[in-house]
């Protein structure tokens, strides 16, 4: 019988290992062998150490041992979250409906897909459990000197919650994906939906954080004791317990019981039983995911209709080619959900500290702007640099043969699409801008001062972004080294040109010229001065990787 | 400058390798401005490499070459100003209408206005998209999107014109209108083209110089007619497959079963 679900594990596993594949069994063996050593000796021993170092196992055991069962549940819990989210990430940054029809054309069940696509992304993300799984066990492990055994249960545990998370997510993805289709319009809005997915997944965990006392108290019972991850970290907290060689007595172990109010059996029974229904629940539902045939292909047509005033605008002020140059690109860009997705990303990740920051902390109260900027000012940076880094560029090679093929069409492509950022950027930086303004109570001056900072620092990130993007298009490939690279370079080049400040500032307390100065100049006026020297390092840097780009974007190909 | 005592391109020992293969050997070449030029020859016979090179878009290994009198090694600029060309596969812009890619085209080549868009309204209506035209090209099957091409290299009325695959994706009516075109623009306009094409029947009607490329090498050059002569076949199909060695053995077709 062939057995189709393992051909397809093996085509991803392949696929998934493309990079090793002249020793892809001797590498993939290693890495095991290499695995299973960290877990059983080397994360122990390391741990151990460590430990040790800071202050003796006995000190620590009480603490270790009362924090365990909390701390097991939210570990529990970001495994979930993580396992969920990042394969889902991934496979939605590269729609793979073109193999699943394949597939359906060779008569292969779509159980068997499922089966063999998740089979065949297990061991990289078995491996990477296998690798960080002990750093959060092992101290705990130590505190209850917990058999071997013990242990052993403890990771198949482990490996059983992996497994169950990583089905869950395999099967979401799969319905995503046949839903959205392997079209231009689906991949779009698959890209935009891996930026934003992560949201999806953490903020309702944080809103169960903060509301869980609430929902308690209405359910009458511990709110965390109706969700999945809860059972498998208590199963983990019981193995522990039963299985520790420190003799812990009767009254400790129903101390725990107190805590973890489920029993270990009935943990476990309930564990198990989650993972077999969604087993059978997503084996059977399996048919009617795939609908492929149905229509995922099927595209909407949009017809585009008359110029927003935005655009109307632009048109009036820069009536030249250029000027029709970057209406077209504002359009390009802006159409494309994955590009609003990664604006929609870039700001809610410099809002989100501020705000917590405010909401939970006594920490915006009397702060000045040199505050502010201290502490987030490095957010402007990537409110600049993430839109416009790696994809949303250019899309393909052949796009770039036909802006080159026109003279001079590389360098007015890139310059256009640089007074398109700068355009975006306005309201990006007014967004964020105000959002910090309004949360921590700055005063006029301040916020017109921390207006024009975050402008500089945000125009100066889209100029690195662009810049570092032409000198090394990646088009729409977000797998390549290249996308990796430019997207590294986009956030740590405007960080370190921000650090030019400190530099700056060593310089002169190192040779005593800030006291000269600041003997001589108003020391607010200093405060703006020493704040602006990053931002201008960073611009200058800025127009240094677009020259940069703009030349190596127009020299033809070697 | 626009030409050399009636030369459009001129090729001297042009030579391109991609580390250890050869794709141009020595290529020695000369077209006649107003000429047709058709550049035969099977699946990586250096065909595309010659037409980027000839456009500015690539370095050549070795060798030289003059377009529209300008050299390809000091005036890349003046020579993509004068030229147009019809990349192999479409690289549109999946989130523009084909109105909009086409004022992308023409904005690059420093036209815009009232002008450019007329002249996109009347390419559309010719290549029969006119009723699909405010529709983004995401939707468009790969014989609009080549079309939508097709109008983009003749946006700037270039005087020398390289289409590579030109018809490869296009229906018979549309191939036909592709056909006609060449031949009217080339008629009214002194417009040269060089025409990369696997379609010998296509090479046969539109072209008036014929180039055989096979492994990188200049294998033959002709008038159509000359090439048939001389193969002494009944057509370019037959005389091509004479000369590129691609004649099929009927029984090894079942071979693999």
């Amino acid at each position: 019988m062939v057995r189709k679900w393992f051909h397809i594990a093996k085509a991803d596993f392949y696929v998934l290992t493309s990079g090793l594949r002249n020793h892809r069994r001797l590498y993939s063996v290693a890495f095991y062998a290499l695995g299973i050593v960290w877990a059983v000796y080397g994360a122990p021993l390391l741990i151990d150490g460590v430990l040790n170092a800071i202050m003796p196992m006995s000190a620590i055991r009480a603490m270790l041992m009362t924090m365990f069962p909390g701390l097991m549940r939210s570990a529990m819990m970001v495994l979930w979250i993580m396992l969920l989210l990042f394969p889902m990430t991934k496979a939605l940054e590269e729609i793979k409906i073109g193999h699943w029809e394949i597939f359906l054309s060779n008569n292969v069940k779509t159980r068997d897909i499922l089966m063999g696509s998740f089979l065949g992304g297990l061991p990289l993300y078995g491996l990477v459990t296998l690798f960080l799984a002990p750093l959060v066990i092992t101290p705990f492990i130590l505190a209850f000197k917990v058999s071997l055994i013990g242990v052993a249960l403890i990771y198949t545990i482990l490996v059983l919650t992996v497994l169950t998370v990583l089905w869950i997510s395999n099967f979401v993805t799969a319905a995503v994906q046949s839903k959205l289709g392997d079209s231009s319009r689906g991949n779009d809005i698959a890209k935009a939906l891996s930026f934003v997915i992560a949201f999806a997944g953490i903020l309702p965990i944080y809103g169960l954080m903060l509301a869980a006392p609430m929902m308690t108290e209405i359910l009458g019972t511990d709110v965390f004791l109706l969700l999945p991850f809860t059972w498998s970290a208590d199963v983990v907290s019981w193995i522990a317990i039963t299985f520790n060689g420190i003799g812990l007595t009767e009254y400790e172990v129903a101390f725990f019981g107190t805590i973890l109010q489920l029993d270990l059996l009935v943990s476990a029974l309930l564990a198990c039983a989650f993972s077999v229904a969604i087993l059978v629940l997503t084996l059977g539902a399996a048919g009617r995911v795939f609908t492929i045939t149905a229509g995922a292909r099927t595209e909407r047509i949009t017809t585009v209709g008359r110029e927003n005033f935005i655009l109307r605008v632009v048109r009036k002020l820069s009536s030249d080619s250029f000027g029709t140059l970057l209406v077209v690109n504002m359009k390009d860009y802006f159409r494309k959900a994955q590009n609003l997705s990664k604006m929609f990303y870039g700001v809610i990740l410099a809002i989100v500290l501020p705000i917590m920051m405010a909401l939970f902390t006594n920490y915006g109260t009397e702060m000045n702007l040199i505050d502010v900027i201290s502490s987030f000012g490095m957010m402007f940076a990537m409110v600049g640099a993430f839109p416009f880094v790696g994809t949303g560029f250019l899309e393909s090679k052949d796009q770039l043969w036909i802006i080159q093929s026109a003279p001079r069409g590389a360098s007015r492509f890139v310059k256009s699409r640089l007074v398109m950022a700068a355009i975006a950027d306005v309201f990006l930086t007014l967004i964020v801008a105000a959002t910090m303004i309004f949360v921590l109570g700055l005063g006029v001056v301040d916020a017109l001062l921390l207006l024009g900072f975050g402008f500089m620092v945000v125009i100066g990130s889209s100029m690195v972004a662009i810049g570092v993007t032409a000198r090394n298009p990646n088009y729409e490939d977000t797998k390549s080294p290249a996308h990796q690279a430019n997207m590294m370079m986009a956030i740590m080049i405007p960080m370190f040109a921000m650090m030019g400040s400190i530099l700056v500032f060593i310089f002169l307390a190192v040779t005593g010229l800030d006291v000269v100065l600041e003997s001589n100049i108003e020391p607010f006026v200093f405060q703006v001065l020493f704040a602006l020297i990053g931002p201008v390092v960073l611009l200058s840097v800025g127009s240094i990787f677009v020259i940069s780009g703009i030349r190596s974007l127009s020299s033809p190909d070697a | 400058m626009m030409t050399q005592n009636g030369i459009c391109i001129k090729t001297e020992a042009l030579c391109k390798n991609f580390d250890t293969v050869q794709a141009v050997k020595n290529l020695d070449l000369e077209i006649a401005t107003g000429g047709r030029f058709g550049f035969l020859g099977p699946n990586g016979a250096g065909k595309t490499t010659t037409v980027r090179i000839l456009s500015g878009l690539l370095k050549q290994t070795s060798g030289t070459a003059d377009v529209c009198g300008y050299n390809i090694n000091t005036q890349r600029e003046e020579i993509k100003a004068i030229t147009g060309l019809l990349p192999e596969s479409p690289g549109l812009y999946s989130k523009l209408s084909a109105v909009e890619f086409l004022e992308f085209v023409g904005a690059l080549n420093g036209r815009n206005g009232e002008s450019l868009n007329r002249r996109i309204d009347s390419l559309l209506s010719m290549l029969g998209l006119e009723g699909r035209q405010d529709d983004l090209l995401e939707s468009y099957s790969s014989g609009m999107k080549q079309k939508v091409l097709v109008a983009s290299t003749l946006l700037h009325e270039p005087k020398l014109v390289f289409l590579d695959e030109p018809t490869s994706r296009l229906d018979p009516a549309a191939s036909a209108i592709v056909k006609e075109l060449i031949l009217i623009l080339a008629e009214e306009t002194e417009t040269s083209f060089f025409i990369c094409t696997h379609m010998t029947n296509f090479a046969e009607d539109v072209c008036d110089m014929i180039g055989i490329l096979n492994e990188g090498e200049l294998v033959t050059l002709g008038s159509p007619e000359s090439i048939i002569d001389l193969a002494g076949t009944s057509d370019l199909e037959h005389a091509y497959l004479d000369i590129v060695g691609g004649r099929v053995d009927r029984k090894a077709l079942l071979a693999w079963r």
